[in-house]
């Protein structure tokens, strides 16, 4: 009989998830003792999971190892990462905390199922096998299917939720065939050792045309969960549909968790074809700029337009990617740096604009159009504020968070030698900035049409507080964001 | 012997089928049924390279796959017995409350 | 005031003594912040604490004035903060010639503005109060800004409070005006951001050194280390042209100026949504004439059309407007005409003219705009159609008024004149522009005077309308205001020296910098 051996575990590595993936089942059994009429407990529970796990990562901080055969990598990228994750998912319990009663749909599985999509997303961004990265982005997506029809038996929810499922499977099978294409073309499923084989330039012409279709299957899969056009017109359905801390945590957590690995995935397996992939990247990060902000023009509803300026955010992001796996250094450093730093600002900005959205959203009755807003100023000035804060961010208007994250992916597209969609991307955002705009004149300028809003529970409060504030600071003092981020180094340069 | 490329010609027409039964097909139930023949299509060519490269791991991931695509059909077919509750169809072109 | 204090301190004063510029530029913003705390009903004490942090803030700029060095051309009082090190960014603010009369401007009509707002606010009082403050920081930070990518944050920066000062207590089209502001001007920054990027990486690259330093990019381009093909740098004065044109505003961009000043708020904030404006032109001097000579010889011809065509265009369509506000809006876009084209002679003359009359037009266009709000909040009209005689009931507002429009027009003895006239005699000696572009500008100038007064003549003279026959005339505030206004308008008329002495030496410089372009064509 053949002994069994297993392999020695890195345990550093799997720490955060142990602690995200273990806490998350223990809740679960929790719930079943914890009243109904005292649910909220389970998620000021999930929040100190969620603390606990980003204090664990703060040894972490310098590792650089990887286990489980290679196939779980902890390194800074996706420390940042899981942090930024961490933090997104305690904002989205605190705003949910409140408008979960409110909206009468406050189950415990709730905050259970919001902890595992977060373990889905740490896996995106700790994975360092297509394997991985496939069970990590099928993890996050079925997660999220369930929490995106959670408001039963509201229609909506659930048709949003039928609809992301039925993209997201499909999209969930692109991507299995392009792996299978790509194991097929170098027989491995290891970013590294794919990045490697195609180093020796040793395919064949069949393993060649393997690898290329794989890739793009793959590209695919994930241009859909990140909604880069032309996979992105469930977006705006799903948003809408879903509870409100869902579409937060949605456009943010899910669309970081999509890049970081489309960004891993790209640079760590697939720097040697840059030439290729680049140009196509960037005609389609084009076009997602302008269907996303073409989109958000019209809008008149605001959860709708944020949609869209989600998806043209992702075009921006998308820069940073390109210039990530450009063969000179310092733009391909520059590149992954803006995606973090970009993702990081991006992050607080929505959750703090679907914080104020959930805020004015009373009980049955949706409150996302722009009439809604009218006359804010008046009402709940400091709300009027923390969305202006917002607005400006997403619009890149210093001093906030985002303005810094598109001059860093506009520096480091140009680096890389595309100055062209720097161009585009600049004038594209100054078109931008007008429905941003609208915004603002209509919650300031405007007069108020309806009465003022509920007043705010504590927990939607800090949560709300805690974006902004995130928005302003790394708008005011960005060092230490940009200091962060520049010590992450990603790929062959690592 | 069959050569791998015979193979993997198949699956790719699999998964053509899938694509477009998923496009062109309306009914959701169906579409699931496209959506599993893609994942199958997948599955039939990790095999195919896992036995032309005598290596276990296009076998393994294999498991994975079936594994998630359960748990994804388990999960849409909740969905859709709360959506057919509500509005007895299962067509997804009368899935419209939302504009899109 | 500068003039007498020679030689307080030599040179360079640096970060181990006061901060005298950073007091000057966060002490307005601080202010807002107080405000903002202070209890609603409060007035007195938001006017109070507002008014307190705006005349302090005039007070360090004073205090800057007399530090300053006339006779050291380059950036004096610098501090340098580390910003975001690794990109070479960094809080450097510092003045020269140049920006040091624009920030005694802004200073000084700070003040003004806040205590002339008073009473003709309605609503919201204390939020008015905190945005003009915050504007007055925006501003003091934009003219002392010597590092690129701080000087986009604060041009940036000017941008939401103006809009929201039109946006929620203009007048009846102030959403439009609001967002047209925002739509014009946020398009001509994103020009100006790709600009700064550009010339940063360049400037990187070339050299190895990252750094949004304006200083040390010109000490590169003019030692040679950082070589700019000509058509790379035509692009990039070009996209710094079109940032700047469009805040200028330069003829044909200047529609959101017209609409915007036209709906603002009829108290002195016009005045300083009035500097707003001088950004363009101070811009054009300290990033396109400064750091691309070259570039600047090459356009010189053509931006003087614009110029021209803007001061004839401008006063044209002012001689033709019945309403006050829009008159005066177009007579300031007339007079930015006027000032590119000082700076577009790229001569010393034609660049201090540019700067004194960026100074003069500043104090008597915004003074009659205060005029025409004492006006509007007796009679409740813009009209010009609605007043008529007033001199008789208002013999004060009306020898004010008449003495401001003089200084505006160009009489001589007043501040206009001398401006204009060194405006004119630099773009007539200019070798890129000469007599064809300066005698149409003259005849701009003479259309300024039928219009004001045309305007002056329909208002205050003739008999005077019942409906205005019990009109008071100023209170003791308004007045004080309106002396205050009026006396540079007669001082810097009889000295002006006391206006160009500062300025000499940076403006020379700058002109220098021009001459072996202009020299070779």
């Amino acid at each position: 009989m053949t002994e069994i051996i297993i392999p020695p575990i890195d345990w550093r590595v799997a720490a955060q998830l142990s602690i995200i993936f273990g806490w998350a089942s223990v809740l679960l059994v929790i719930a079943l003792f914890v009243p109904r009429s005292r649910t909220r407990i389970i998620g000021y529970l999930a929040i100190v999971g969620v603390i606990v796990a980003a204090v664990a990562g703060i040894p972490l901080w310098g590792v650089n190892a990887e286990t489980f055969s290679g196939m779980l990598r902890l390194d800074a990228y996706s420390l940042t990462l899981n942090w930024l994750f961490l933090a997104s998912t305690a904002i989205t319990i605190a705003l949910s905390l409140d408008y979960l009663p409110r909206q009468g749909i406050e189950r415990s599985e709730y905050y259970v199922l919001v902890l595992f999509a977060t373990g889905g997303m740490m896996l995106l961004a700790q994975g360092a096998d297509l394997i991985i990265l496939f069970l990590g982005l099928e993890l996050l997506s079925i997660v999220l299917y369930v929490l995106t029809g959670f408001a039963y038996p509201r229609i909506a929810s659930e048709e949003a939720g039928m609809k992301y499922l039925l993209i997201g499977a499909f999209a969930g099978g692109f991507v299995v065939f392009g792996i299978a294409l790509l194991y097929g073309a170098t027989g491995s499923m290891n970013l590294r050792a794919i990045g490697e084989t195609l180093a020796r330039q040793a395919l064949t012409p069949e393993e060649r045309t393997y690898l290329l279709a794989g890739a793009a299957l793959v590209v695919v899969g994930f241009g859909y969960k990140v909604a880069m056009a032309p996979f992105h017109m469930w977006a705006p359905d799903v948003y809408e549909g879903a509870p409100t801390p869902v579409t937060g945590l949605l456009s943010v957590g899910s669309k970081a968790a999509g890049f970081a690995s489309l960004l891993r995935f790209l640079v760590e397996a697939l720097a040697g074809e840059w030439q290729i992939w680049a140009p196509v990247l960037a005609a389609l990060a084009i076009a997602t700029l302008a269907v996303g902000n073409i989109g958000a023009l019209t809008q008149q509803n605001v959860k709708r337009m944020l949609a869209y300026s989600s998806i043209g955010h992702a075009g921006y992001i998308l820069f940073g990617v390109i210039a990530a796996g450009a063969t000179d250094g310092v733009a391909g450093q520059r590149g992954v740096e803006s995606v973090l730093l970009y993702l990081i600002a991006y992050t607080f900005t929505n959750l703090g604009a679907f914080g104020v959205l959930i805020a004015l959203e009373q009980r049955g009755e949706a409150a996302w159009d722009m009439g809604d807003l009218a006359g804010l100023w008046n009402r709940r000035p400091w709300l009027a504020i923390a969305m202006a804060v917002c607005m400006l961010s997403l619009a890149g208007i210093p001093p906030t968070g985002g303005f810094w994250g598109k001059l860093y992916v506009f520096t480091a597209a140009w680096l890389a030698g595309m100055g062209w969609i720097t161009v585009i991307g600049v004038i594209i955002a100054a078109v931008a900035a007008f429905y941003y705009l609208r915004i603002v004149a209509q919650m300031f300028m405007a007069e108020p049409a309806r009465e003022a809003p509920l007043p705010m529970d504590r927990a939607l409060r800090v949560g709300l507080t805690l974006a902004t504030l995130g928005v302003l600071i790394l708008g005011f003092i960005p060092t230490p964001a940009i200091d962060l981020v520049q010590r992450v180094v990603l790929g062959v340069r690592g | 012997m069959v050569p791998t490329s015979y193979y993997i010609l198949l699956s790719a027409l699999l998964f053509t089928l899938g694509v477009v039964g998923v496009i062109t097909r309306r009914n959701a139930l169906v579409l699931f049924m496209s959506v599993e023949l893609m994942l199958n299509s997948a599955n039939l060519a990790l095999v195919t390279f896992a036995m032309a490269r005598q290596d276990i791991a296009g076998q393994i991931v294999v498991f994975f796959v079936i594994v998630v695509a359960a748990a994804e059909v388990a999960v849409g077919l909740a969905l859709l017995v709360a959506i057919f509750r509500t509005k007895h169809t299962t067509d997804v072109d009368e899935i419209n409350a939302l504009r899109g | 005031m500068p003039l007498r204090q020679r030689s307080v301190r030599n040179a360079v004063v640096s970060m181990n003594s006061v901060p005298l510029l950073s007091v000057m530029i966060w002490l307005p913003a601080l202010g807002a912040l107080v405000v903002l705390a202070l209890p609603r009903q409060n007035v007195a004490a938001q006017r109070g604490v507002s008014l307190g942090a705006a005349l302090l803030a005039l007070a360090a700029a004073v205090g800057v004035a007399l530090f300053f060095n006339p006779a050291h051309a380059g950036f004096q009082l610098v501090e340098r903060v580390a910003w975001v090190p690794s990109w070479g960014i960094s809080y450097t603010v510092s003045v020269d010639g140049i920006s040091l009369w624009l920030v005694v401007l802004t200073a000084f009509l700070t003040p003004i503005a806040l205590a002339a707002s008073w009473g003709t606010v309605e609503r919201q009082e204390r939020a008015f109060h905190a945005l003009v403050l915050l504007l007055a920081s925006g501003l003091f930070g934009v003219f002392t800004a010597q590092d690129m990518l701080l000087f986009y944050v604060f041009f940036e920066f000017t941008l939401v409070p103006t809009a929201l000062l039109i946006g929620i207590w203009g007048g009846a089209e102030r959403r439009y005006a609001a967002i047209k502001f925002f739509a014009y001007t946020f398009s001509g920054s994103v020009f100006l951001l790709l600009g700064i990027i550009g010339l940063y990486l360049l400037h990187g690259q070339a050299t190895g050194v990252y750094t949004f330093d304006i200083a040390t990019i010109l000490a590169s381009l003019q030692l040679g280390a950082l070589r700019l093909d000509t058509g790379a740098e035509r692009l990039i004065f070009g996209l710094f042209f079109i940032g700047f044109a469009i805040k200028a505003p330069i003829w044909p961009f200047h529609t959101w100026m017209t609409t915007a000043h036209a709906e603002a708020p009829s108290s002195g904030v016009v005045d300083i949504i009035g500097l707003l404006i001088k950004i363009g032109a101070y811009g054009l001097i300290r990033f396109n004439v400064q750091l691309f000579p070259a570039a600047a010889a090459w356009a010189a011809p053509a931006v003087g059309v614009l110029a021209v065509i803007g001061i004839l265009y401008a006063a044209w369509i002012a001689y033709q407007q019945t309403d006050m506000k829009r008159l005066l809006a177009y007579a300031s876009v007339s007079h930015v005409g006027l000032i590119v084209l000082g700076i577009f002679a790229l001569n010393t003359q034609g660049i201090a003219g540019a700067v004194a009359h960026m100074v003069n037009s500043a104090l008597t266009t915004g003074a009659l705009f205060l005029v025409v709000g004492m006006l509007v909040a007796r009679r409740g009209s813009r009209e010009l159609k609605a007043f008529g005689g007033l001199w008789k009931t208002m013999p004060w507002l009306g020898s004010l008024t008449l003495l401001l429009a003089l200084g505006s027009i160009g009489l001589p003895g007043l501040n206009g004149f001398v401006s204009e006239f060194t405006v004119l005699q630099g773009s007539w000696r200019s070798p890129g522009l000469g007599w064809r572009y300066t005698l149409p500008a003259i005849l701009g100038v003479v259309f300024a005077a039928v219009y004001l007064l045309h305007m002056y003549r329909t208002a205050f003279m003739g008999e005077t309308l019942p409906e205005l026959a019990r009109a008071p005339d100023v209170r003791p505030r308004e007045l004080a205001l309106l002396i205050a206004l009026a006396t540079p308008v007669v001082v810097l008329g009889l000295y002006p020296n006391a206006l160009f002495g500062p300025m000499q030496q940076s403006v020379t410089q700058i002109a220098q910098g021009t001459l072996p372009y202009l020299a070779s064509r």
